[in-house]
C-alpha cells in the first residue's frame, strides 16, 4: 500500500508558514522584510548583471593554465593529468565503499541524498566549466572522462565492493599516503622521470599541494604534540608548552619569513632546499601547534574511566591510546581540527607575500600584466569561488565523517 | 573457602596517601581464596573504592604488598599486564567504550592483547553475550542500551579475557532501580559458576544470599571481616552496628 501523498505537502505548508511567521510577523517584520529582501536582490541582481554582462572573462580564459598549474613545463603536464586520473580513480573507489560498508548497527539508502547531489554538481561542473573557460574540445573531454571515471568508479565500488576481498578493501587506507607519494614523484621528478624544480609549480598545483603537505604531517604532529603536553614526564611536558607557546605567539607571516631565512641551518641539508620547501615546513609547524591545542581539548573531553577501563583490560598504554582513547579525541576534535585545515588553506595566500606563485601570487602576476590591467573584479571573484569550492568540499568531507564516526546521531 | 584452597589475593598492610596527603589506606589487609565471594561495604570515602583499584594497579600504593595470582604487584609493568589480564574489573560508570560496537567491546582486548583470532573470539563473545541476556544487541552501540544492559555487557566484557578474578567498584550504584536486579542475576550466576569475586557493593540482599563473606570498611582500615549470617544478624563492633543501622 502507498503512504497517503499528504504528508510531504503538509510539511511543506508548515514550512511555507514558519517563514511567513519569521518575515511577516508583525506590520514592522514585514516593513523590514521587505526592504531587507529588495536590497538583496538589486545588489544579486546587479553582481549576475556584471558577471554575465561587463565583465571581460577573458583575464580567465586566457590565463587558464596559468591558474591551474603555475609555469609548470607543458611537455610535462601529461605527467599532473596522470595523477589527477589517479586520484579521481581513488576518490570515486574510496567513496563507493564507504557506502558499500554503512556502519555496523544500520541499513540505509545505498546513496544518500547528498552524495546525489554532489554527483550531480560534479556533472554539471564537468560539462560546463570547461566550456565556460573555452577550453579546446581535447580539455573539455579531459575533463568529462576524468569526473565520469570518478562517478563510474564509486557507482561500480557502491554495488559491488562488498563482494569484493576484504583484503582489498582494507588496502584502500594504505594506498592513499602511496598514491601521496607518488604524486609527489609525478610532480617533481625523479624515478626516472626529468626533474620539475619547485620555482616552475604555481597556481592551484602549488596552494593544493603546499595545503595537503601540511595538513598531512601537521596531524600526526599535532597528536603527538597533544599527548606530550599531557605527558607525566616534565620534558617532553615544557618542550611540547615551549613549541606551541613559540608558534602561537607569533604571526604567520613573520614565521614564514623566519623560515625562509634560518630553516635552512634548522633542518638536516635535503630537507628544505629551496623557498618552497622552507615554506611547506613553516606550514607544517603552524598547522601543528594549532591542531596540537584542538587535540588536546578532545583528550580532555574523553572520560578518565575510558583509559582505566582500556587499561584494566590489559591493554598497554599505546594500545589503549590508539584503540580506545585517541579515536574518541579526534572525533570530539575533527571540527576545530577542520576548521584549523580550512583557515590553513586559506593562510597558503600569505605564500604570495614571500615571493611564490601560489593561486593568488599568479593572479597578481597576471593582473600586473598590462594587457589585462583592471581585471582585478574578475580575477578576485574566480579565486575567490576556486577557495569557497575547496573549502566547501573540507567542510562538507568533515560533516560525513563525523556523523559516520558518532555512535549517537543518525547516518549521513 | 576451606583454609587448603589457593590464595587469590593477598594484601598485607597496604597504605597509601593521595598526593594532597589524605591517608586513603591505613593498614589494610586482607585474603581471597579461588571461588570466594567478598562484598566489601562502607560509608563513602572509607577507601574501599580506593582499596580494590590497587588491586589490578589502577592506584598506587605506599606501602604494604599485594599479590594478586601469586604474581606480587611492583612498578615492573610486564607484573602488572600479566595481573590486569587475569583480573577482570567492572566500573560503576559501565565504562564501555562508545565508539565501538557491543560485539567490538567484547573482543577488543582478546584480539589486541592475547592476539587471539578475530573468528574464535567473536564465537565465544557471541556466547558470553549470550549468557548475559543480550546477544540480539551485539551489532549496536553502547548509546543505544539501557544502564542495565551496559553494565551486562561490561560484564560479558570482562568475561572474554577470561579472567581468574572479577573486581566489581559499586557495579549497581549508577543504575535506575529496576535495572539492579538484572546484573545482580549475572553477577550470581558468576558466582555460582565458582568465579572469584570482590564486589564493593551497597547491596544487602546480594551480600547475604551471595558472600562468602562481608567486609566493612571505615576511615581506610577494615573495622570487621564476618561471614554475612554473623555480619547481618550479630556484628561485633559497634562502628557495625552504626553502619548497619544506618542502611537497613
Amino acid at each position: 500500500m502507498r503512504p497517503a501523498r499528504a504528508a510531504p505537502g503538509s510539511i511543506q505548508r508548515s514550512w511555507a508558514h514558519a517563514l511567513r511567521q519569521e518575515l511577516f510577523g508583525s506590520p514592522a517584520d514585514s516593513l523590514i522584510s521587505v526592504l531587507l529582501i529588495s536590497t538583496i536582490i538589486a545588489a544579486a541582481f546587479s553582481l549576475v548583471r556584471w558577471a554575465l554582462g561587463q565583465a571581460q572573462w577573458a583575464v580567465i580564459q586566457a590565463n587558464t593554465t596559468l591558474f591551474a598549474v603555475g609555469r609548470y613545463p607543458v611537455q610535462q603536464q601529461w605527467r599532473l593529468w596522470l595523477l589527477l586520473v589517479l586520484v579521481a580513480a581513488l576518490s570515486g573507489l574510496s567513496w563507493g565503499l564507504l557506502r558499500a560498508y554503512p556502519r555496523a548497527d544500520r541499513s540505509g539508502q545505498l546513496w544518500p541524498f547528498n552524495d546525489r547531489l554532489a554527483v550531480g554538481l560534479l556533472g554539471f561542473l564537468a560539462a560546463w566549466l570547461p566550456a565556460a573557460l573555452a577550453l579546446g574540445f581535447p580539455l573539455q573531454w579531459r575533463w568529462c572522462g576524468i569526473t565520469a571515471l570518478l562517478v563510474a568508479m564509486r557507482w561500480l565500488a557502491g554495488h559491488w565492493g562488498r563482494s569484493w576481498p576484504p583484503g582489498l578493501v582494507k588496502l584502500i587506507p594504505v594506498i592513499w599516503p602511496l598514491l601521496y607519494l607518488f604524486g609527489m614523484v609525478l610532480i617533481a621528478g625523479g624515478l626516472g622521470l626529468p626533474r620539475v624544480s619547485p620555482s616552475e609549480w604555481g597556481g592551484l598545483l602549488l596552494t593544493l599541494l603546499m595545503a595537503s603537505f601540511a595538513i598531512l604531517l601537521s596531524f600526526p604532529i599535532g597528536v603527538v604534540v597533544a599527548l606530550g603536553r599531557r605527558s607525566q614526564l616534565p620534558l617532553l611536558r615544557w618542550s611540547s608548552v615551549l613549541y606551541i607557546e613559540f608558534i602561537r605567539g607569533a604571526p604567520l607571516i613573520t614565521l614564514l619569513f623566519l623560515g625562509q631565512n634560518i630553516l635552512g641551518y634548522m633542518l638536516p641539508g635535503g630537507w628544505a632546499p629551496d623557498r618552497v620547501w622552507r615554506a611547506a615546513w613553516v606550514l607544517t609547524f603552524f598547522c601543528g601547534a594549532y591542531l596540537a591545542e584542538a587535540v588536546r581539548a578532545g583528550l580532555s573531553a574523553v572520560p578518565p574511566g575510558q583509559l582505566e577501563a582500556a587499561r584494566s583490560l590489559g591493554l598497554t598504554m599505546p594500545q589503549a591510546l590508539q584503540r580506545v582513547v585517541l579515536p574518541q579525541a579526534l572525533r570530539i576534535a575533527l571540527p576545530a581540527a577542520v576548521g584549523q585545515f580550512i583557515s590553513l588553506l586559506q593562510d597558503t595566500t600569505l605564500l604570495s607575500l614571500i615571493g611564490l606563485l601560489d593561486l593568488l601570487g599568479t593572479a597578481r602576476t597576471v593582473m600586473a600584466n598590462p594587457e589585462f590591467l583592471g581585471k582585478n573584479a574578475e580575477v578576485y571573484l574566480t579565486l575567490a569561488v576556486l577557495f569557497w569550492c575547496c573549502c566547501a568540499a573540507l567542510g562538507l568531507g568533515s560533516r560525513a565523517l563525523e556523523r559516520r564516526l558518532d555512535p549517537t546521531h543518525s547516518p549521513a | 573457602m576451606t583454609a587448603t584452597s589457593q590464595l587469590m589475593i593477598e594484601a598485607r598492610g597496604v597504605q597509601k596517601w593521595y598526593p594532597n596527603g589524605f591517608h586513603a589506606l591505613r593498614g589494610v589487609d586482607l585474603c581471597v581464596s579461588k571461588g570466594e565471594v567478598v562484598v566489601i561495604m562502607g560509608p563513602s570515602g572509607s577507601g574501599k573504592s580506593t582499596f580494590i583499584r590497587t588491586f589490578n594497579a589502577l592506584e598506587e600504593f605506599q606501602e604494604g604488598s599485594i599479590s594478586v595470582d601469586g604474581i606480587a604487584l611492583s612498578n615492573d609493568l610486564r607484573n602488572i599486564d600479566a595481573i590486569r589480564c587475569d583480573t577482570g574489573m567492572v566500573f560503576q560508570q559501565f565504562n564501555l567504550f562508545p565508539h565501538l560496537t557491543v560485539l567490538e567491546n567484547l573482543t577488543l582486548a582478546p584480539v589486541v592483547v592475547r592476539k587471539r583470532r578475530r573468528g574464535d573470539v567473536e564465537a565465544q563473545a557471541m556466547a558470553l553475550l549470550e549468557r548475559v541476556g543480550i546477544a540480539e544487541q551485539a551489532r549496536k552501540y553502547p548509546g543505544q542500551l539501557s544502564g542495565g544492559q551496559q553494565q551486562r555487557v561490561a560484564i560479558a566484557r570482562s568475561l572474554c579475557m577470561e579472567p581468574r578474578i572479577l573486581l566489581f567498584d559499586e557495579p549497581t550504584s549508577a543504575l535506575d532501580p529496576e535495572m539492579v536486579g538484572e546484573v545482580l542475576e549475572v553477577m550470581r550466576d558468576l558466582a555460582a559458576d565458582g568465579m572469584t569475586m570482590v564486589v564493593v557493593t551497597h547491596e544487602m540482599g546480594f551480600a547475604r544470599e551471595v558472600a562468602h563473606r562481608v567486609v566493612l570498611m571505615s576511615e581506610g582500615q577494615i573495622v570487621e571481616e564476618a561471614p554475612p549470617t554473623v555480619f547481618f544478624t550479630n556484628p561485633r563492633h559497634e562502628r557495625s552496628r552504626q553502619f548497619l543501622a544506618q542502611i537497613l
